[in-house]
């Protein structure tokens, strides 16, 4: 019994190709239409997406202690990290722009690499179920990882906009960067986990007792 | 992703189950499943019968499309780096930034990183993606090969899932809540022609069909 699903190009002993969508022959290890590397699944893909993974959950910790920006309004600087300042939106009554950063820079990216985590966990177990539903996960959780940058991009305007001389002025802190490799890592993470993988098992929830 | 956005684009398309086949030429992207998606007419889409990826969507006239939103796109994008973005004033301060402006004043007062990544996901790669859009589309509508639709293909689905137009058009109107409680902020010309880039830019990108565009670059260079 082959190591993939029934119906599968690798089943046959093809690799569909991840640039070009073409099926060629393993054996040829490079796509003939486009040129890209050809493999039946993509190399190392786990080990990579799970370092990955690692990284942008210990890059989230700096991203949520380090400021993200600094006020300086006459002489006195005042710090504010992502959390302080959605805490902050909430005091001044701004519940729909709260809800946009919370979600933007708390909900997705936790989120995203909880769910990712869970996905590259399925694959690891081997589990022979619910491929559907997982495969919507994956695809929902590839297309929101971006939107997540929106609060760097805030960071940016609010520096460039609000240059009031010695009156007010606002400087991105380290927290913008880390946030920004969060963001960057866990898309490198979801685009490196092979989603061919998950269909790999189906049709074999018989097979072992 | 920007793929995923497409497909929301081209969701009224009328959708046709691909048929699952044996040595089939084409694989799913998402399961691997063996299909065949020929005889996919224009305004239609394939979809895997098993997973539900959208294997492939062919708008009507999507070659001609595509290069007609790139064009747009990329006098949007001009407009959008010469006229002012957004000016502040309060209590008789005025302020007021254009997109170059603000990425060099990063720059030059040291958080190159920052500057470096606002200008690669919201200037460089979409001008990028718009460029090798146009180099496939036109080539290819004319239907004339040229040594570089394979390299502009494969660097075009590279790049584009780092084009963050449309997330900086969020994080502009996000911005613009939080400082509209502090001070009056005037709308530039810049913000509509970036607004309006985006759209143009998604309408570009999701006209261009990556199944259609590499079966024409095949057909024309055997
Ligand atoms: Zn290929
Ligand atoms: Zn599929």
């Amino acid at each position: 019994m082959s190591d993939y699903s029934p119906g599968s190009a690798a089943s046959q002993g093809l690799a569909g190709c991840h640039v070009c969508f073409k099926t060629s022959p393993a054996e040829l290890h490079e796509c003939p239409r486009c040129g890209a590397a050809l493999h039946l699944r993509a190399h190392d893909s786990l080990q990579r997406t799970i370092s990955l993974l690692i990284t942008a959950t210990i890059l989230y910790i700096p991203a949520n202690v380090l400021p993200i920006m600094t006020t300086v309004q006459m002489g006195n600087s005042i710090d504010s990290t992502i959390l302080g300042g959605v805490i902050l939106l909430v005091h001044h009554g701004s519940y729909p722009i709260a809800a946009v950063i919370f979600i933007a820079s708390v909900l997705v990216p936790v989120s995203k690499l909880v769910c990712m985590t869970w996905l590259w966990w399925s694959v690891e177990k081997g589990h022979k179920t619910s491929h559907r539903e997982r495969a919507r996960l994956y695809r929902v959780t590839e297309f929101i990882g971006r939107w997540s940058m929106v609060d760097v991009f805030v960071v940016m305007i609010l520096v460039a906009l609000i240059q009031m001389g010695g009156l007010l002025q606002i400087l991105p802190g380290n927290a913008a960067i880390a946030f920004a490799g969060v963001v960057i890592v866990t898309m490198l993470a979801a685009e490196s986990f092979d989603p061919r993988l998950m269909w790999d098992k189906l049709g074999k929830e018989d097979e072992e007792r | 992703m920007a793929e995923g956005l497409a497909g929301s684009v081209e969701e009224s398309l009328p959708k046709r189950v691909a048929e699952p086949v044996h040595g089939g030429r084409v694989a799913c992207h998402e399961c691997d499943l063996l299909l065949s998606v020929g005889g996919l007419s224009e305004g239609e889409r394939a979809v895997c019968p098993r997973c539900g990826f959208v294997v492939s969507s062919r708008s009507r006239n999507g070659l001609q499309r595509a290069m007609a939103f790139a064009v747009a796109a990329a006098v949007f994008l001009l407009l959008a780096n010469i006229f002012p973005f957004l000016s502040l004033e309060t209590k008789g301060l005025e302020s007021e930034m254009t997109l170059p402006k603000s990425i060099i004043d990063l720059y030059e007062s040291g958080y190159s990183t920052i500057a470096t990544l606002v200008l690669a996901f919201i200037l460089l790669i979409p001008a990028l993606v718009m460029g090798l859009v146009t180099a496939l589309a036109v080539p290819l509508a004319l239907g004339k090969n040229r040594p570089w639709l394979q390299p502009s293909a494969r660097f075009l689905y590279m790049l584009n899932t780092w084009s963050m137009a449309e997330v900086f058009i969020i994080g502009v109107i996000v911005s613009l809540v939080k400082i509209g409680q502090m001070a009056t902020v005037i709308i530039g010309i810049s913000f509509w022609a970036y607004a309006a880039f985006t759209i143009c830019f998604t309408a570009a990108v999701s006209s261009l069909d990556r199944l259609e565009v590499w079966d024409e670059i095949e057909r024309l260079s055997s």
